[in-house]
């Protein structure tokens, strides 16, 4: 740790540290891979000293303009983000940070109006979408994966970068490829962007892994409340579809349980209201959700009834709903008079539950078609 | 999330603990042979957020120094979470003050280890909130590290504060309890606290009420540390405890202190070690080893018949592979097919003709497939038909870990060869005709009952089993029935005459299963039998406290296990529901039972309707009616949002 100590060096060049990373990093696969690893290890420690202060002082804040500028100059964002698996263990925590202060980051002299996005973030989302897309990339790796995913949740709390994730789409037109200013928000998605990867990231990864790209799943989807819905009315086939195959339907225990609550969550979300009609008219998602009711796991039957219970107290059912209900009616109505019958301090549910038991048994005997 | 095989990686050994989330065992990493501890946590038994407990596992992953219990790795299995971690056979220091309290001279060692730790965890942004004995562990060879980061905070800000209210009472700082903001000095009190108790066996206010507590710390002036300890060691702890956190100094300020700039090496605490192996070896009673068990509960075996029917046939039947779909080729058929569906699925739309209810079966993938070697669940449908295969190390994973488990074990008779599965034993004996019979029936005296157990069994035999058994064989008809009774007899008096123990045994476990399997136990035991739960022994409530907003003006029961309060915790909501609702409610559901006259309960479902709805005029019997619908639909989402809320950052 003696590098720590070299403080007096660190602050006489404070303009030249980007450049050495950049260096640095650039030679990460050269015949000099481990030495380099060493020395840009080094060289990110210092940054992340000047942006961070330490307790006695503070960089001045020209300096720490001069710094960022230079990262962005660099394209040091972008190739921290592409190569943070690689990097020593100390390395990755201290990247983390930087990119944590970085994105904060606003000019001393508050020239830009107040409301603006931090320098290098409104750089990003403009000029570098690639930088939250390599970020993304981090859930490839078990070792990047904490610390991508940290500074994912924090810079996905703006809109902006949030929608340069969900609607990267490589380089067809429309793409966020080419910065906020080009998205197409009318185009559906192909599914091979990066926001679609998640899919996998939850589902096949490692537990560590996919609980830290599940978090950021989550946060992407409840966070905006403009931008999610107009995203999940264009997309609908393609999410629902990739939704219920991939997560709902997972093989692993708690992406199962998770991924249910989370469709709870977005269905019930006020903005997302025409997409929690457009769901609970398909017949297809009730067969899904009364499966759940009969998992094998109590917490995946608890999570289910939460959500088909949106489809019962539904007052404006579609036919095929109707058709399925009607048709279980006798078996429904037994099996939910002995649903989960342990959990007895639980009034709410209990009360949902008679309250649905009513509803089914009151359903007219043949289908009606929904008035609205 | 596709980790289901890596568990095979490890062999678990016995029970070390059990920690705030869940057991904690010591495993062997097969490839390396490195002795781990696995702490294994059910999430399926955990109401909270499966998120809550990756926050523990972020903290631990990104903490790399020898003064905190190293994390491996954590992966699933099934619903368990298991997270592997560094193993230290020295135990936690609350375990180490069972022979005693610890001397000056030990104190100072550790207090000076924890605020490394600290130095450490602070340096990084970490908190660790929960600083207590219990979470100190020590390694053979005395080496100290902190523990249990259950409530654990990262700071993204290094000048960021928390206002949770977090930890365990009794070491909490005023500040954490009045909510006003805290940040890294919260620790340096709760090291203050347990620095008195390693001195004195127990934190100061041990035997006041933990709600109490709450109250008297802010109010209090700080403990302070009394008795025949040196200055050095009663101005460390008065310098910890000191209330306002502002001038409560810092871990590294701490380090500079004399009481532990001159304390000794880590290898003087390995004396604290041998001296509770000794007080362990001379404790009168002997505790014996609890192995691990797969745990095979919460498989509720499908029933095929069962399933919910959502494919309508028409008159041309599709054939997706079901074996069980007949051909309506004559009109017989087809008929019983609309009979069938007449009663069993409800009116259907007249318009479709020759539906024929239950043709094809949707079935999800089994489950059995995607437990792999977890579980294999049989098509008989018994939950406990698959033990998981005898590995070397663990003689008898059969057995659960009841009281009574060890002895059955070392009752199995050296000459069998099948050692560790008497469970299945005793109802197979005499069951295989073709089976010479067992060695046991050339000892025709029977065993004298010697023990409790034993003469309880033979009590069993006479005066519960045989004369069902006799009455059972009378009532029934049929050979191949009779015939199976009397084996099933035989087998049982060659059981009671060999092994009276034995049978008590048996029907022990028999009755803890069922009690453990809720359809089972409704069945079978009018009075509902608890399972046979584990309490912890210890005196002093140490269970750690989480609340997470404003709620501690709720004098909510204390229980030595983890506390989670929240303005949203269901408890508490239905607590204050319960009140009001608890009566209505139960009325509710009675009429479903006893079918009354229609309008009596037409008028009871009115009274329910107005107790929810007071005000509002209800129909009774129309609540189905489109206005009403709407309007509990619109409460129904408003209250699922409340659910949900939280989470989705409204």
């Amino acid at each position: 740790m003696s590098f720590l100590f070299g403080r007096a060096r660190a602050k006489t060049n404070t303009a030249e540290l980007p450049k050495q990373a950049r260096e640095h990093v650039l030679r990460l696969d050269g015949p000099t891979g481990t030495a380099k690893g060493d020395e840009l290890a080094k060289t990110l420690s210092q940054i992340k000293q000047v942006l961070q202060g330490t307790h006695d002082t503070d960089a001045s804040p020209d300096q720490l303009y001069q710094l960022v500028q230079g990262m962005i100059d660099e394209d040091l964002l972008y190739l921290l983000a592409a190569n943070l698996y690689r990097l020593p263990f100390e390395s990755r925590k201290d990247t983390q940070v930087i990119f944590s202060y970085i994105f904060r980051f606003r000019p001393p002299t508050a020239a830009a109006p107040k409301g603006d996005a931090p320098l290098a973030l409104k750089y990003v989302v403009e000029k570098r979408p690639q930088v939250l897309v390599e970020l993304c990339k981090g859930y490839n790796h078990k070792e990047s994966a904490t610390p991508a995913g940290t500074v994912l949740r924090e810079v996905l709390k703006n809109q902006a970068a949030a929608a340069i994730i969900l609607y990267d789409d490589g380089n067809e037109p429309g793409s966020s490829q080419g910065g906020e200013a080009a998205i197409d928000y009318e185009r559906p998605q192909t599914g091979n962007g990066v926001f679609w990867l998640f899919f996998d990231w939850i589902d096949k990864s490692s537990f560590e892994v996919a609980a830290d790209a599940f978090t950021t799943f989550r946060e992407l989807l409840t966070k905006h409340k403009e931008l999610v819905p107009k995203y999940l009315t264009v997309n609908f086939e393609l999410f629902f579809n990739r939704y219920n195959t991939t997560l709902v339907q997972s093989n692993s225990y708690v992406t199962k349980r998770q991924s249910i609550k989370l469709l709870g969550e977005v269905l019930l979300d006020r903005s997302n209201y025409n997409v929690m009609t457009a769901y609970v008219d398909r017949g297809e998602h009730l067969k899904i959700c009364m499966n759940l009711l009969r998992d094998d796991r109590k917490m995946v039957q608890y999570e289910g009834f939460h959500v088909f219970k949106v489809f019962v107290a539904n007052p404006h059912k579609s036919v095929p709903v109707q058709k399925i209900l009607l048709m279980n009616r006798e078996k429904l109505l037994h099996f939910l008079s002995h649903f989960l019958e342990d959990r007895t301090d639980d009034e709410q549910f209990i009360d949902e539950r008679e309250f649905l038991i009513k509803q089914i048994r009151n359903m007219p005997p043949t289908p009606v078609p929904p008035q609205r | 999330m596709a980790d289901e095989g890596v568990a095979s990686h490890y062999q678990v050994l016995e029970e070390l603990g059990r920690g705030s989330f869940g057991v904690v065992y010591k495993a062997i990493e097969k490839t390396t042979g490195e002795t781990v501890a696995i702490k294994h946590i059910d999430l399926e038994s955990s109401e909270d957020d499966i998120q809550e407990i990756q926050q523990e596992i972020s903290v631990l992953s990104t903490c790399a120094s020898s003064f905190v219990t190293q994390y491996k790795a954590s992966f699933l299995r099934g619903h368990k979470l298991w997270i592997v971690m560094e193993y230290l056979g020295g135990g936690s220091c609350l375990d180490l003050l069972k022979p005693g309290v610890f001397n000056e001279m030990h104190i100072a060692v550790i207090c000076r280890e924890l605020l490394l730790g600290l130095e450490y965890l602070h340096a990084e942004g970490k908190i660790h909130r929960d600083i207590k004995a219990a979470n100190v562990l020590l390694s053979e060879a005395g080496k100290v590290k902190l523990a249990d980061f259950g409530v654990a905070a990262q700071l993204t800000h290094m000048k960021s504060q928390r206002n949770t209210f977090v930890g365990t009472p009794f070491w909490m700082a005023p500040e954490v309890i009045q909510q006003a903001g805290y940040d890294f000095k919260a620790d340096i009190w709760s090291l203050g606290i347990t620095a008195i108790e390693l001195a004195l066996g127990e934190p100061p206010h041990a035997n006041t009420h933990p709600m109490k507590v709450l109250f008297q710390i802010p109010k209090n002036p700080p403990p302070r540390l009394e008795g025949k300890f040196s200055k050095e060691f009663k101005d460390f702890v008065s310098q910890c405890l000191v209330k306002d956190p502002d001038h409560r100094p810092t871990a590294r300020e701490l380090l500079k202190h004399r009481f532990v700039r001159s304390a000794g090496k880590v290898e003087a605490l390995q004396e604290l070690i041998q001296r509770k192996q000794i007080a362990d070896a001379k404790a009168t009673r002997v505790k014996l080893p609890v192995f691990y068990q797969e745990t095979l509960h919460n498989i509720s075996p499908k029933d095929d018949s069962d399933e919910w029917v959502f494919d309508t046939v028409k008159s041309t039947v599709p054939k997706r592979g079901t074996i069980r779909s007949r051909k309506p080729s004559a009109a017989f058929p087809l008929d019983e097919g609309m009979r069938k569906l007449d009663v069993k699925d409800g009116p259907l739309q007249p318009s479709t003709p020759g539906t024929v209810g239950r043709a094809t079966v949707r079935r999800q993938p089994s489950v059995a497939h995607n437990q792999g070697s977890v579980r294999r669940i049989s098509r008989d449908g018994s939950p406990r038909a698959s033990i998981a295969p005898k590995r070397p190390l663990q003689p008898d994973m059969s057995f659960g870990n009841s009281g009574s488990t060890m002895r059955l074990f070392r009752r199995v008779p050296s000459d069998s060869s099948t050692s560790g599965q008497t469970g299945s034993n005793a109802t197979d004996v005499g069951s295989d005709e073709n089976r010479p019979p067992p060695a046991a029936v050339f000892h025709p005296a029977p065993v004298e009952a010697h023990s409790k157990e034993a003469s309880l069994g033979r009590r069993l035999y006479n005066k519960a089993v045989e004369p069902s058994l006799d009455e059972l064989h009378a009532q029934t008809a049929g050979s191949a029935k009779r015939e199976a009774l009397a084996r099933l007899s035989d087998a049982f008096a060659l059981l009671d005459s060999v092994d009276p123990e034995g049978a008590y045994h048996l029907l022990r476990n028999v009755m803890s299963s069922v009690s453990q399997d809720g359809k089972l136990s409704a069945a079978f035991l009018s009075s509902n039998v608890p399972p046979p739960s584990k309490t912890p022994l210890d005196g002093t409530p140490q269970g750690t406290v989480v609340i997470k907003s404003r709620a501690s003006a709720t004098p909510a029961p204390v229980s030595p296990t983890k506390l989670v309060m929240s303005q949203e915790n269901p408890h508490l909501l239905s607590h204050r529901r319960r009140g009001s609702v608890a009566p209505t409610a139960s009325e509710a559901r009675s009429p479903e039972k006893e079918p009354r006259p229609e309008k009596e309960q037409r008028d009871r479902e009115k009274m329910v309707m107005e107790a929810k709805y007071p005000g509002r005029n209800v129909v009774p019997g129309m609540e189905h009616c489109k206005a009403l619908s709407d309007l509990l639909y619109a409460r129904w989402t408003d209250g699922l949002r409340h659910r949900w809320g939280a989470l989705a950052g409204a």
